[in-house]
C-alpha cells in the first residue's frame, strides 16, 4: 500500500499527524531492574526497548567459557578492542517474536541482529572510557519488545540510558535519530522534505537513514542508510537528524535529573556541593 | 536546497513528572523550548538549590580535573551522572550508582569464583575480580605457620569455589584489581546465615563507610519474650561489606566476623584458629534465629528498596521498627513479611515522614 | 579462536605520526587506491580482481528451481561469502568472523537490497519455475579493503554472466544448452560500487582503500555505495570514533567521483572481454535475443 504522499504535500502532516521535525512521544525509566548494574526502558512511540547493563565486571575461568559458548551461538558480539587495555563490550539483542505483526521466528545467527550488535558494541566503544576498566567486560542486553520504525536509534539511545544509570563514565550522551526524505530515490524533484523519527509504515516508503551523534554535537558516531536515495538528499536528512538527536538527549537528561533528584530528595545520595555560583560564569 | 530548520517540537515529557528538569544544552544550543515556560522558574530554582546533578557531557568552567572527569581543553566535562563535590580547586562527581570501587582498609564480603595454585579470585563487585593470596589467610594450627606445599595442594580445603568470606582489602594494582586478608579473627569463612547483595559505596543508596561495618544485633531482647525460642536465639551478626554484599548470621561466641575488638589476644589466636575456621558445616541453628535473620533482611531490603542507606544504626532502628510493627498489626510476631505497603511504612517510619 | 597479530606500539605510533604529517606508509597519496586488476574467467561469471596484495575471486552460477512461495514472481538471487583460512589465518571455516558477517551484510545492502539485478526477469513460470543465480565469493589473499574489492568484483561478474536462454511453449520450458542457442545476459538495472574512508586522529585524517594494517589502525571507517547516477545505495558508519557531519558529505562526493571511475574501468573491461569473444563479430548473428 503506497503511503499518501500527496496528502504530505497538501497539509505538510504525515501520516501520524507530526510535522516534519516532530519527534514521537518518548518515555524513558531508568533503573527498571533493581538486580542488574544498569538498566533502562524506553519508547519512541511504538518502538519500545528494554536495556540491561552488566559491569564493568572480571569473568571469572568458569563463567568465561559460558560466555564465549554464547557468543558462538551467535547471541553475542564484541569490539576488536585490545582486551589488554581497556574493557570489552559485549552486546546481545533479542528480538521478542510478540515485537511485530506478523510472529516471526528468528534465527539466534541473524545476521542483520548480528550486525546490529557490531554496531552497538562499536558505537558504544567510541564513547565510553573504556581504558578505565582494562581487563573486564561490559555486557548489554537490549530487548526488542515492539517495533514500529527507528529501531536502531531507540536501541542506541536504551543502551545509552542505562549506562548513564550502572554509572559508566561517558564522553557524552550517545544519541540517535532517524531521518528519511519525501522524494522517492528516482525523483529529482527539488522540493522534497526530510522527515525525522520515522516509524515503520514510513519506513517502508521512503529513504531513510539513522544517525547517533555526540550529545548535541554534529559529530556523528553512527551513520546507518539502507535505501536508496540521491546523495543530494543526504545533507539535508542529516541535518534534520542531528536537529533530532539535540531534542532526544535532552529528553534523556531529563530523565537523568529526574531521577538523581528523587534519589537527592530521598537521601539515597549525598547532596552536591553548592554550585549556584558556578554554573552561570 | 536550502535546509530551513522550523521551531522544533517541544520533546513530549512525561506525565508523571512533578519535579524540576533541565538542561544545560538547551540553553546554549540555540533550541528555544516555546511551551517551556512552566518550567523555567523550577529550573532557576534548582539552580540555586543544593541538589544539583551533573550529567555525562556536562560543561564545568573550572581550571581544575579530577578523575571522574575528563579533561578537553578548555572545559572540563562530566563524564558521569551524579552531585558534584569540590575540594579546594579539584572537582569530582559523585556517581548516583557506579560498581564498587575498592579502596585500601575496606571491610568486603565476597565470594570466591575460581581456585589457582596459590591463591584465589573473589568476586567482591567491583570491575575486577579480587586476589587473595594462600600467604594471606590464617592456617590452621597457628599463625605462625610455614605454608608449606601441603597447604598448596589443599588449596580448596580452606575456600572453595562458592565459598562466602569476610576480608579486608589490603593493597590495590594500578588497574583498579584488589589484594585482600583475612588475617584477623574477625575475617574468615562465612556460615550459619544469610547472603544478600545491595548497591555498595559506588552510590545510590545500599551500604555506606561508617565507622563500623560489622555488629551484633541484640535480638533475644528485642523480641523480647517472644517465646521460649528467643531465649537462645540472642544474637545475630551484621557484616555490612563496603562492597555491598551482606551477611547476617547467627552469633558466635569468640569467633567469627564480630568479635572485633573483643576478640581473644595473641595467646589465644593459636587455639581458636581450630577446625572450625574453615568448616563448610553450619551449626544447629533454632528456628527463632532463622526467624529473625529472615527478619533483618527484610528490614535491609526494604531500606534498599526505598533508597535508603544501610548502616548500623538504620538496621538497628528499622530491626526495631519491624518488629513493633509485626507485633502491632496484630498478625503475631511471627510476620515477617516487610514487602509493599509494610515496607514502605517502615520506610517512612524512618526518615521521619 | 586464532586473532591477527596485533601491530605493536612502535608500528602504531610510527605509521599514525606519518599519517598526520600528510605520507602513507606505503607512499599513496590519501585518495589513491592501489593498482586494481580485474580478470574474467573463461567461462561466464567467473572475475578475478586482485587490489594490490588482496585478491578475490567470484563464481557466479544459475540454476531453475522453484521460487519462495512468499514472493512467486520472483527469482532467487543469494550472496555467499567464505572467508577461508587461506586469506587469513584469523578466518576459520564454518564460523564466521564478525569481518565475514558485516561484509555480507554489506553486500547483501550494496547488491541485493537496491535492486541492482531485476529478480522479476528471472521469473519463468509465476509461482512454479524461476532462475536461481548464486553469487560465491571467495577471498583468496587478505591485506585490507576487502569490502571495496568484494563488492566491485561481485558487480563485474553479475554484469559479465551469461544465462542459458530459454523459451516456454505450451506450458512447457526449455532450457537451451550454450550450443545450441547463445547465453544471454542477466537484467541489470545500475551498476553500485563500494567506497570505504577510514579516519585517524580524532577523525580529522581520512585515507581511502586502507591496507591491513592501515585497517588495523584505523580509529573509525565509514562505506559508502553509490552508483554513477549518484544514487546512494547504502552508508555504514557502524560506531567508532566520532567524525563531523561535514567531513563524511565531503566523503560522500569523494565517493561519487571514484564510483564514476570504478564504472568506467568495469564497462572498458567488458567491452574488451566481449570483443575478445567476439571472434569474426559472429555473435550478433548466433544470438537468439529479440530487440525489444
Amino acid at each position: 500500500m503506497p503511503l499518501d504522499t500527496s496528502t504530505y504535500n497538501l497539509a505538510l502532516l504525515r501520516i501520524d499527524g507530526r510535522r516534519w521535525n516532530e519527534l514521537r512521544q518518548l518515555r524513558g525509566q531508568i533503573r527498571t531492574q533493581a538486580a542488574a548494574d544498569g538498566s533502562s526502558y524506553l519508547e519512541m512511540g511504538n518502538t519500545k526497548i528494554m536495556c540491561v547493563v552488566t559491569g564493568p565486571s572480571e569473568e571469572g575461568k568458569r563463567r568465561n567459557q559460558g560466555a564465549s559458548s554464547a557468543s558462538a551461538a551467535g547471541s553475542g558480539s564484541s569490539t576488536s578492542a585490545s582486551a589488554t587495555n581497556a574493557a570489552d563490550i559485549l552486546v546481545s539483542v533479542v528480538v521478542g517474536g510478540f515485537s511485530t505483526v506478523d510472529r516471526k521466528k528468528r534465527a539466534r545467527s541473524d545476521k542483520r541482529i548480528q550486525e546490529l550488535q557490531a554496531t552497538l558494541a562499536k558505537s558504544l566503544a567510541a564513547v565510553l572510557h573504556t581504558h578505565l576498566f582494562p581487563r573486564s567486560t561490559i555486557s548489554l542486553s537490549l530487548h526488542i519488545l515492539s517495533q514500529d520504525g527507528s529501531l536502531l536509534a531507540c536501541m542506541i539511545n536504551a543502551a545509552t540510558l542505562a549506562l548513564v544509570d550502572a554509572g559508566v563514565p561517558m564522553t557524552d550522551y550517545l544519541v540517535a535519530c532517524s531521518a528519511g526524505s519525501t522524494s522517492s530515490h528516482s525523483a529529482a524533484d527539488e522540493r522534497a522534505d526530510p522527515l525525522i523519527d520515522l516509524n515503520n509504515q514510513e519506513e517502508q516508503e521512503l529513504p531513510f537513514l539513522t544517525v547517533g551523534t555526540l550529545g548535541a554535537s554534529d559529530k556523528v558516531v553512527v551513520l546507518v542508510c539502507e535505501s536508496r536515495v540521491q546523495v543530494s538528499r543526504l545533507e539535508g536528512m542529516m541535518v534534520a537528524a542531528a536537529d533530532g538527536c539535540v531534542n532526544i538527549r535532552a529528553y534523556l537528561d531529563s530523565v537523568v535529573r529526574e531521577k538523581g533528584h528523587r534519589m537527592v530528595a530521598e537521601g539515597a545520595v549525598e547532596k552536591g556541593a553548592s554550585m549556584a555560583m558556578d554554573i552561570d560564569v | 536546497m536550502p535546509i530551513t530548520i522550523l521551531q522544533p517540537a517541544l520533546v513530549p515529557v512525561h506525565s508523571t513528572r512533578d519535579e524540576s528538569y533541565g538542561s544545560e544544552s538547551d540553553s546554549d544550543g540555540g533550541v528555544d523550548l516555546e511551551g517551556d515556560i512552566s518550567m523555567r522558574p523550577a529550573k532557576r530554582a534548582r539552580r540555586t538549590g543544593d541538589d544539583s546533578i551533573v550529567t555525562p557531557g556536562e560543561q564545568r568552567q573550572e581550571p581544575a580535573t579530577a578523575h571522574t572527569q575528563r579533561r578537553t581543553p578548555p572545559a572540563i566535562i562530566s563524564s558521569v551522572a551524579g552531585t558534584l563535590s569540590k575540594t579546594n580547586k579539584l572537582l569530582s562527581v559523585r556517581p548516583l550508582r557506579a560498581r564498587y570501587t575498592p579502596e585500601i582498609g575496606d571491610l568486603v564480603v565476597g565470594r570466591i569464583v575460581e581456585v589457582q595454585a596459590k591463591r584465589w579470585r573473589v568476586d567482591v563487585g567491583a570491575s575486577l575480580l579480587a586476589q587473595l593470596p594462600l600467604s594471606a589467610i590464617n592456617l590452621p594450627g597457628g599463625i605462625q605457620r610455614r605454608r608449606t606445599e601441603t597447604d598448596e595442594l589443599q588449596i580448596r580445603t580452606f575456600f572453595s569455589e562458592g565459598d562466602l568470606l569476610v576480608a579486608e582489602v589490603q593493597q590495590l594494582y594500578s588497574d583498579g584489581g584488589a589484594v585482600l586478608h583475612t588475617r584477623s579473627l574477625r575475617f574468615g569463612k562465612l556460615r550459619n546465615g544469610v547472603f544478600m547483595a545491595v548497591s555498595g559505596t559506588g552510590g545510590g543508596g545500599g551500604v555506606v563507610r561508617a565507622k563500623r561495618q560489622t555488629f551484633v544485633l541484640d535480638v533475644g531482647r528485642a523480641a523480647g519474650g517472644g517465646g521460649a525460642a528467643a531465649d537462645d536465639a540472642e544474637k545475630i551478626d551484621v557484616v555490612l561489606g563496603v562492597n555491598g554484599y551482606i551477611w547476617v548470621s547467627k552469633h558466635v561466641e569468640g569467633e567469627g566476623a564480630a568479635a572485633e575488638g573483643t576478640g581473644p589476644g595473641i595467646t589465644r589466636i593459636e587455639e581458636s584458629v581450630g577446625l572450625n575456621v574453615y568448616s563448610s558445616q553450619n551449626d544447629a541453628i533454632p528456628p527463632g534465629t532463622m526467624r529473625e535473620i529472615a527478619r533483618v533482611r527484610g528490614v535491609i531490603n526494604a531500606l534498599v528498596e526505598h533508597g535508603l542507606r544501610v548502616d548500623e544504626e538504620m538496621v538497628i532502628t528499622g530491626y526495631h521498627e519491624a518488629v513493633e510493627m509485626a507485633r502491632a498489626d496484630g498478625d503475631g510476631e511471627e510476620t515477617l513479611y516487610l514487602g509493599g505497603e509494610r515496607g514502605k511504612r517502615l520506610a517512612d517510619t524512618l526518615v521521619g515522614r | 579462536m586464532p586473532r591477527e597479530a596485533e601491530p605493536s606500539l612502535n608500528e602504531r605510533a610510527f605509521v599514525v605520526q606519518a599519517l598526520q604529517e600528510g605520507l602513507r606508509v606505503d607512499g599513496r597519496a590519501f585518495d589513491q587506491y592501489r593498482q586494481l586488476e580485474l580478470k574474467f574467467g573463461e567461462q561466464y561469471g567467473v572475475a578475478d580482481v586482485t587490489l594490490g596484495k588482496t585478491r578475490i575471486l567470484v563464481k557466479v552460477s544459475a540454476e531453475v528451481t522453484t521460487p519462495y512461495t512468499d514472493r512467486p514472481f520472483d527469482g532467487i538471487f543469494t550472496i555467499t561469502t567464505e572467508l577461508s583460512p587461506m586469506a587469513s589465518p584469523a578466518f576459520e571455516v564454518n564460523r564466521p568472523t564478525e569481518t565475514e558477517v558485516l561484509l555480507s551484510r554489506l553486500l547483501e545492502k550494496t547488491v541485493r537490497r537496491s535492486n541492482a539485478l531485476d529478480t522479476e526477469s528471472l521469473c519463468l513460470v509465476a509461482g512454479q519455475k524461476c532462475w536461481s543465480i548464486r553469487v560465491d565469493l571467495h577471498v583468496l589473499s587478505h591485506d585490507g579493503n576487502l569490502i571495496d574489492v568484494s563488492c566491485f568484483a561481485v558487480v563485474a561478474a553479475l554484469r559479465h554472466f551469461r544465462k542459458p536462454d530459454t523459451s516456454i511453449e505450451g506450458g512447457h520450458l526449455t532450457v537451451y544448452t550454450p550450443a545450441e542457442r547463445e547465453p544471454v545476459p542477466l537484467s541489470w538495472l545500475h551498476s553500485p560500487f563500494c567506497v570505504t574512508f577510514s579516519f585517524y586522529g580524532e577523525g580529522e585524517i581520512t585515507i581511502l582503500d586502507a591496507n591491513l594494517l592501515e585497517e588495523q589502525l584505523r580509529v573509525s571507517s565509514c562505506t559508502i555505495s553509490l552508483n554513477r547516477h549518484g544514487e546512494i545505495c547504502q552508508i555504514a558508519k557502524l560506531g567508532g570514533t566520532p567524525v563531523e557531519a561535514a567531513t563524511l558529505l565531503q566523503c560522500a562526493s569523494v565517493a561519487l567521483n571514484k564510483v564514476k571511475e570504478f564504472s568506467t574501468l568495469l564497462d572498458q573491461k567488458l567491452a574488451e572481454d566481449a570483443k575478445r569473444r567476439n571472434k569474426g563479430g559472429l555473435l550478433a548473428e548466433l544470438s537468439a535475443e529479440n530487440e525489444r
